[in-house]
């Protein structure tokens, strides 16, 4: 770890690769990967969850402020930069959070090296195909209006559309590059690696598989479908949000996440 | 100067308030809307034009374009291979196959070889960038188009001149690793290259590798931003000047045998900009990689703002707004917005002519005209009758023209 930014963020470094980082609270630690845009670090859940916890969340390379070096563009690159951060901590094991795509990562990470991940928890993850071949479990988000996309993300998008009027210049240009690097990770195979679900019984820490009673972006019986693959996955459902349950519902999100890691 | 000639074989046939009901008429628009029997009628009419050019002695051109009523060409090849056996004089111009849509660059040399042997030596490759909706089309990812681009030219290339056995490519995006292509090609060591592209630093690579620069529809300020940076990248790079053969500018164009007659069948042409454009967000302003981020405040929000800082580098390769803007502002024009701007080139044999002529002092000079002489609702027979007063009237006085050297 070492310097901090204005805005709180800190800067890490691992390998090559430098991370703009959201520290956050004391106790065990979490690793947050974020989801399809960065962390907003004014959003309440992690104050909520900061109470309990020691949050972790970098910013993805290519997200947030975090460069992406040259040719690092594939969730193979993004997978072996969080396994080399997880050496990089001074924890003998982290939890691991993952949102949405996020969440993909954080379920890799798990096949990956379970040794050193306390406990695990997946929010609206994409990463697996359960559906047949002409049924699309994720909604293709570059290919759909941003209307349409809007809609199916939230119980109450009239309430949580982005606002490109009201942002920054920053925060417009950093939601454009989020776009970009979320279309270059997980343009094809779309969202997923056909091999993680095969995978997915070698997770031995407990999970719990949390979602967004109203998420369009992926539906909750796709969270079903994958807890059932994890063995002694818990899955629980969080009414009155959408794909993203810790911004609409951020108290009953950290609720349940706190019942989790303290069971 | 070379005429080339130009019909996208568009499919104006969708009934007007689908076509308003429709967020885009391109990639989405269901394909229960095409006739597949008006479709045969309009390859055959638009075929027969591509013969009718090989009487008249003026060059053809075969595009790509997917799923959209703009082109029903979306298979490049195949309507190469017709035109490679069919015409006997004329050279064609493929452009072209969209080569970063497709999988394996050695299958496109190797059709891009036979219908050069097949046409005993009368082909020209053109490379297009593709974009915004042909991603979705193709299941293509946008954010990689211009490496694949640069990565499928060069294996292209490789594959058409290489003459000793397999070769290997394990390239970013593609590999092969066994590449010998049979027939190869009749002209040596390859048909002359082109690419059709208005974005500054695309450009400047392509005049680096000295290829015939092509803009669509840019009119006299894009045209000469992009020679401007294709003459400078080549002299800062120390290559020698080119001549006026390495810049081509295509227009919608139309000669009548009045003035009136030839404004009033040409401004037909601007279905192409009125309604072949629309396209919705998301294969547009919405598609990532389609500029590059600092341009999002501009594109992105609905509301005016102040000007964005310019205090970030350009995405490298990547285009920058102008490209979205360019188009955004070709919808809605009136035929004399359009001829004010020098996209469209209309009327008698006479004013046709003064208004070529007019843009090509304009630029500095080009060595390559590509008339879009049919879209929309225009007639097959008023095509011909077009095609024929231009190759009679105008084409000989342009044809006068010779090369020169551009500085």
């Amino acid at each position: 770890m070492n310097d901090t930014d204005p805005s709180g963020m800190e800067w890490l470094s691992v390998g090559n690769s430098r991370l703009e980082v959201l520290r956050r609270g004391q106790g065990q630690p979490v690793l947050l990967l974020h989801g399809m845009q960065n962390i907003d670090p004014h959003a309440p859940f992690l104050d909520f969850l900061s109470r309990r916890v020691a949050i972790i969340a970098p910013s993805h390379p290519g997200f947030g402020h975090s460069p992406r070096p040259a040719d690092f563009d594939t969730v193979y690159d993004l997978v072996h930069l969080y396994l080399d951060l997880l050496n990089t901590l001074p924890y003998e094991k982290v939890t691991v959070m993952g949102c949405s795509f996020g969440g993909w990562l954080a379920a890799e990470l798990a096949v990956t090296c379970c040794h050193r991940i306390d406990r695990l928890v997946l929010v609206d993850a994409f990463g697996i195909k359960i559906s047949d071949r002409e049924t699309p479990d994720i909604l293709d988000v570059f290919n759909t209006s941003p209307q349409e996309v809007q809609r199916r993300s939230w119980h109450a998008p009239e309430q949580w559309t982005p606002d490109f009027n009201a942002m920054s210049d920053d925060a417009v240009v950093v939601r454009a590059q989020n776009w970009e690097s979320l279309c270059l990770y997980g343009w094809h195979p779309y969202m997923h690696n056909p091999q993680l679900k095969r995978w997915l019984h070698t997770i031995t820490c407990p999970t719990l598989v949390l979602w967004g009673a109203s998420d369009r972006i992926v539906e909750p019986s796709y969270g079903c479908a994958y807890s059932e693959l994890i063995p002694h996955a818990r899955f629980e459902v969080i009414a009155n949000a959408g794909h993203h349950p810790e911004i609409e519902q951020p108290a009953v999100f950290v609720d349940h996440v706190v019942r989790f890691l303290e069971a | 100067m070379e005429i080339w000639y130009h019909n996208e074989n568009p499919y104006p046939f969708v009934p007007q308030d689908v076509l308003d009901r429709a967020d885009s008429v391109r990639a989405s628009l269901p394909n229960r809307y095409c006739d597949p029997a008006i479709a045969a009628n309009l390859f055959e009419e638009t075929l027969d034009e591509f013969m009718l050019c090989d009487d008249l002695g003026i060059n053809v051109v075969a595009i790509e374009h997917h799923a959209g009523i703009n082109s029903l060409f979306g298979a490049n090849p195949l309507i190469l291979g017709i035109l490679a056996r069919q015409t006997r004089k004329v050279r064609i111009l493929s452009m072209g196959t969209l080569i970063s849509l497709r999988p394996d660059p050695v299958r496109v040399a190797e059709e891009y070889a036979t219908a050069d042997v097949i046409s005993r030596g009368r082909l020209d490759i053109g490379f297009v960038k593709s974009g915004a909706s042909e991603m979705a089309s193709n299941n293509a990812n946008p954010v990689t188009n211009i490496e694949r681009y640069w990565e499928a030219i060069d294996l292209v290339i490789k594959t058409l001149q290489h003459q000793d056995g397999p070769f290997s490519w394990e390239g970013k995006h593609f590999t092969h690793r066994h590449v010998n292509i049979w027939p190869r090609p009749w002209q040596q060591p390859h048909p002359p290259l082109w690419a059709a592209t208005g974005d500054p630093d695309t450009t400047s690579e392509v005049g680096r590798r000295g290829m015939v620069n092509v803009l669509v529809l840019r009119g006299e300020d894009g045209t000469k931003r992009a020679w401007s940076a294709y003459r400078q990248a080549r002299a800062e790079a120390g290559l020698p000047p080119v001549t006026t053969s390495n810049f081509a500018y295509a227009a919608l164009a139309y000669v009548g045998e009045t003035h009136e007659e030839g404004v009033a069948i040409g401004s037909k042409l601007l279905w192409f900009l009125n309604t072949s454009l629309k396209m919705a967000p998301q294969y547009a302003q919405f598609l990532p990689g389609a500029m590059a981020p600092q341009f999002a405040p501009q594109v992105y929000r609905t509301k005016p703002q102040p000007p964005v800082r310019s205090d970030k580098e350009t995405g490298a390769g990547k285009p920058v707004v102008s490209a979205i803007q360019n188009v955004g502002g070709l919808i809605g024009l009136t035929a004399e917005q359009a001829m004010a701007r020098q996209i469209l080139f209309a009327g008698s044999p006479d004013t046709v002519y003064q208004q070529i002529m007019d843009f090509y002092t304009n630029v500095g000079g080009f060595g390559h005209l590509v008339i879009i002489g049919r879209s929309g609702f225009m007639t097959h027979a008023e095509a011909e009758k077009g095609l024929k007063l231009f190759a009679k009237e105008v084409m000989p006085r342009l044809k006068e023209i010779p090369p020169r050297t551009v500085e």
